[in-house]
C-alpha cells in the first residue's frame, strides 16, 4: 500500500522535525485521511494505531496519555496533526487533564504519530430535562449533564436538515444526540451538535 | 444479502474518561472504545424491544455477540470490519432521519461504531454520517 507507507514516512519526517505542512502529506484532514485506506485491524481487535485517554503530561509536541485502562502512552503532534477541540484548533490549547482520542501511525520506538486528536469529544444519547438560557440539562443514562450552548459554534440538526444555530425546537422530554467537548472533571459539556428527530 | 444502507454514528464503551464513564461493556460486556467493534438493534428479543427498527420500517436480522460486519462510509468509501459488542443505536427515536453526502444518503439509523472503528473511516467530529453494512 504505497500511500500507507508514504504517510507513514511523511508523518516519521514530521514527528522527527521535518518542515512538514498537511499538504505536504497529502492533506490530513479527517475525512481525506480516512478515505484513503482501513487499517489492517481484525474487527473485534484492538487498533495499534489509535489511542485514548487523558493527558498527564506534556512535554514540547509530546503528549503523555494515561488511558482509562491505565496503559501509557506518547503521543507526538506534528505539523500534519489536526486538532478537534470543540472546534478545529491549534495545539497550545490542548491542556493537562484533558481527555482525547487520537489516531495516527505508530514510530519504531512506540510513539503514536497524531494525523487527529480529538480532545474532550463527546457524543451522547441523552433526554433534555430543562431548558435554559444558552444550557440544556440533560438525562444521560440516569446522570445529570449540564450543556452549554455556545453563541457561533454550537448547532442543532432537525432530523437531519442542515445545521442550524437555532436550538429553540429543542424540547423537555425529547431524545437527543449532542456532540460535544467534555469540561474535564465536571459534569458539563460545550455544544457543538444537537441531532434531535423532528 | 444487499448492503443494508442508513445511518452510523459512534459511542463510547469500556473503561473510559468522562460521561462515558459509566459506559461498561455493553450488552456482550466485551465492549471497548479501541476495538473494532459495534452496536447493533437486534441482538436479542430483549434489544428488539427497544430499539425497534421495524417501527422506521428497517428490516433487521438478527445477529448476536461477535457476529462480523462491515460498514462503508458513503462518504468517502473507506470501510471497516467490526463484531458486534452492544445492543444499539435506538433506531425508533430517529425515525425517517437523513443524512447525505452530495447525493449519497442514508436514512434512520441501523449501526453505532466504537470510536477506533469509527474514526477509521470517518472523523468522529462528524456525529453521523451515511453508511452502508454488510457481511462480506
Amino acid at each position: 500500500m504505497p500511500h500507507t507507507l508514504d504517510r507513514r514516512r511523511l508523518l516519521a519526517t514530521a514527528a522527527l522535525g521535518g518542515v512538514v505542512g498537511a499538504t505536504g502529506l497529502g492533506s490530513l484532514a479527517p475525512e481525506a485521511a480516512f478515505a484513503a485506506e482501513a487499517p489492517a485491524v481484525e474487527p473485534g481487535a484492538p487498533d495499534p494505531n489509535f489511542v485514548e485517554g487523558r493527558i498527564s503530561k506534556i512535554s514540547g509536541h509530546l503528549l503523555l496519555v494515561t488511558g482509562s485502562d491505565t496503559v501509557l502512552h506518547s503521543i507526538r503532534i506534528t505539523s500534519g496533526t489536526s486538532i478537534w477541540k470543540l472546534h478545529p484548533t491549534t495545539f497550545d490549547q490542548v491542556a493537562i487533564g484533558d481527555g482525547l482520542y487520537a489516531r495516527g501511525v505508530r514510530l519504531p520506538d512506540g510513539t503514536l504519530a497524531a494525523d487527529s486528536v480529538w480532545v474532550n469529544i463527546v457524543n451522547l444519547h441523552a433526554h433534555i430535562t430543562s431548558v435554559g438560557r444558552n444550557v440544556l440539562h440533560l438525562d444521560h443514562q440516569g446522570r445529570r449533564i449540564v450543556a452549554h450552548v455556545v453563541p457561533g459554534r454550537s448547532a442543532a440538526v432537525y432530523n437531519g436538515t442542515p445545521a442550524v444555530s437555532d436550538l429553540s425546537l429543542l424540547r423537555v422530554g425529547r431524545h437527543v444526540q449532542v456532540l460535544g467537548a467534555w469540561h474535564p472533571d465536571t459534569n458539563e459539556i460545550s455544544i457543538a451538535t444537537v441531532y434531535a428527530a423532528a | 444479502m444487499a448492503a443494508l444502507r442508513g445511518e452510523m454514528s459512534w459511542f463510547c464503551c469500556g473503561t473510559a474518561w468522562g460521561p462515558c464513564g459509566t459506559a461498561g461493556g455493553g450488552a456482550c460486556g466485551t465492549c471497548k472504545s479501541g476495538n473494532y467493534q459495534h452496536a447493533w438493534p437486534n441482538t436479542s428479543d430483549a434489544c428488539f424491544s427497544i430499539t425497534r427498527p421495524d417501527s422506521c420500517g428497517v428490516s433487521m436480522s438478527r445477529r448476536g455477540c461477535g457476529f462480523r460486519h462491515y460498514t462503508t462510509n458513503l462518504c468517502t468509501g473507506a470501510r471497516v470490519g467490526t463484531t458486534i459488542a452492544d445492543c444499539g443505536p435506538q433506531t425508533d427515536l430517529f425515525c425517517g432521519e437523513t443524512s447525505c453526502c452530495g447525493s449519497a444518503c442514508g436514512s434512520n439509523r441501523i449501526i453505532d461504531l466504537t470510536p477506533a472503528a469509527f474514526s477509521a473511516i470517518a472523523s468522529l467530529s462528524n456525529g453521523l454520517r451515511p453508511c452502508s453494512v454488510d457481511i462480506v
